[in-house]
């Protein structure tokens, strides 16, 4: 469930974090309608408690997987949130490169597609990574309520047989090895990020 | 070299060029100054369409730049090297990544990029930090760094926007006579703009002064020079005491 949420964070909200940045007022692809359609589409999804998103999501859930219950299913709505997650937090990296290395590019004679992979990319990467890794934590935590879809999932098991069953010392270890997760996850991260940062 | 007919270009309520024609001769280095908001920074980047004019033509090298597709634009800026005030390298490349970047958007054949890279390195002075990254660097050496990227793609024209502005006036020195020898070694057409006199002076051969957005003269001038200025501490109190009274805190 979280890796496909993650590959849709990269291969979807990447670019449409990109686009996000490059539709802005005064960069290279300042576009309003897009922007506005965007930005708009992005806010309207986050502000769903993912409770009611999943929910909400269910009949399109099912035109696409062909059933609204399971693990894969469950994928859709996850993926959605992940998409709306991780292209904000691109959009906020991108802001933080200088306007003038862009310039530099232009004046270069770099095409819209060498500015973003050659130039926008590579200063903006220690953010994005970092993006990723507090997107990919938010994902974790999304994907324990799956299981009111049938998603399954380690949250999903604590709630079920830990607290329903009243099986405490179940629900502790869900959460500690959760809790274990995350910190490696982020401390894996951190530690890329600042590999890569040599500003 | 560089013809600028007619240009005007004004951003929301803010006439920032009006109506200004300007020619450059190649082999020059002329200079354009002016108060701040005389509008120099924006005629500079009129001449590589950074700043797109309102009204007005462009000519650089015989392209009517103003009339090219993007496509061709893109083409033509490749010789057109631009250095800024704040350098803007990639500061997660290294200093050779920086310079070999233009030639990958030349599509500089990929076997001859490391030596034309070192090559240009060598020009500016820094063919032993390779491998450094731009915040190992000075002030000075970023600008180095900037102009041996520019070089890389053998340009026509040098755009220089404040190339100084933010080093100190002996490492202002240094990168002059980098520029002054592009100038005599390459015959590279550079245009400065800077509001320091002392750098307009130094090198250039004809100067623009600006006033609120028009040309107010163009004068032809003989460069006195770079006058190397000592950066030892004795040597600033000197100048500070020049002119009697001095009181010892």
């Amino acid at each position: 469930m979280v890796g496909v949420s993650i590959a849709a964070a990269v291969l979807v909200g990447l670019p449409v974090g990109t686009l996000l940045f490059l539709c802005r007022k005064g960069q290279i692809f300042e576009n309003r309608i897009i922007f506005s359609i965007l930005n708009l589409l992005v806010n309207i999804i986050r502000s769903f408690p993912f409770l009611l998103l999943v929910v909400f999501l269910i009949p399109f859930t099912r035109m696409l997987i062909g059933t609204a219950i399971g693990t894969t299913a469950a994928t859709v709505p996850l993926s959605i949130i992940a998409i709306a997650h991780y292209s904000r937090l691109v959009e906020q990296s991108l802001l933080d490169v200088p306007k003038g290395v862009m310039e530099a590019a232009i004046a270069m004679g770099a095409s819209v597609r060498q500015v973003i992979f050659k130039f926008l990319y590579v200063e903006a990467r220690s953010g994005l990574v970092l993006g990723l890794t507090t997107s990919i934590i938010s994902f974790i935590s999304y994907s324990t309520i799956m299981g009111v879809v049938g998603g399954g999932g380690i949250g999903d098991f604590a709630i079920r047989y830990g607290y329903q069953q009243f099986k405490t010392d179940l629900m502790m270890y869900m959460i500690i090895i959760m809790v274990i997760l995350v910190q490696l996850i982020q401390f894996t991260g951190t530690t890329v990020s600042r590999m890569i940062d040599k500003r | 070299m560089i013809t600028l007919h007619n240009i005007s270009k004004s951003y929301s309520c803010f006439q920032a060029i009006n109506s200004v024609s300007l020619s450059v001769g190649r082999g020059e280095i002329h200079g354009i100054i002016g108060a701040s908001g005389a509008g120099k920074s924006t005629l500079l980047r009129v001449m590589n369409l950074l700043e797109k004019p309102d009204e007005g033509e462009v000519e650089i090298n015989g392209q009517i730049l103003t009339k090219l597709s993007r496509k061709d634009l893109r083409q033509a800026r490749k010789s057109i090297g631009m250095i800024f005030q704040h350098f803007n390298l990639v500061a997660n490349k290294t200093v050779s990544d920086n310079v070999a970047v233009s030639l990958e958007l030349a599509k500089f054949p990929r076997k001859v990029r490391p030596s034309r890279v070192e090559e240009c390195l060598q020009f500016v002075g820094l063919s032993n930090y390779m491998d450094k990254y731009p915040a190992q660097l000075s002030g000075g050496q970023k600008q180095r760094v900037a102009i041996a990227r520019a070089l890389a793609n053998n340009p026509q024209v040098l755009l220089c926007d404040e190339p100084t502005s933010s080093l100190d006036p002996n490492t202002s020195g240094e990168i002059l006579t980098v520029l002054q020898n592009i100038n005599r070694s390459f015959g590279v057409t550079i245009v400065i703009v800077s509001h320091e006199m002392e750098v307009i002076k130094s090198i250039c051969n004809r100067v623009t002064v600006m006033s609120e957005g028009q040309v107010y003269d163009t004068v032809s001038i003989q460069p006195k020079g770079i006058g190397m200025m000592n950066n030892s501490p004795k040597f600033f109190v000197d100048q500070l005491t020049k002119d009697g009274d001095v009181g010892h805190a």
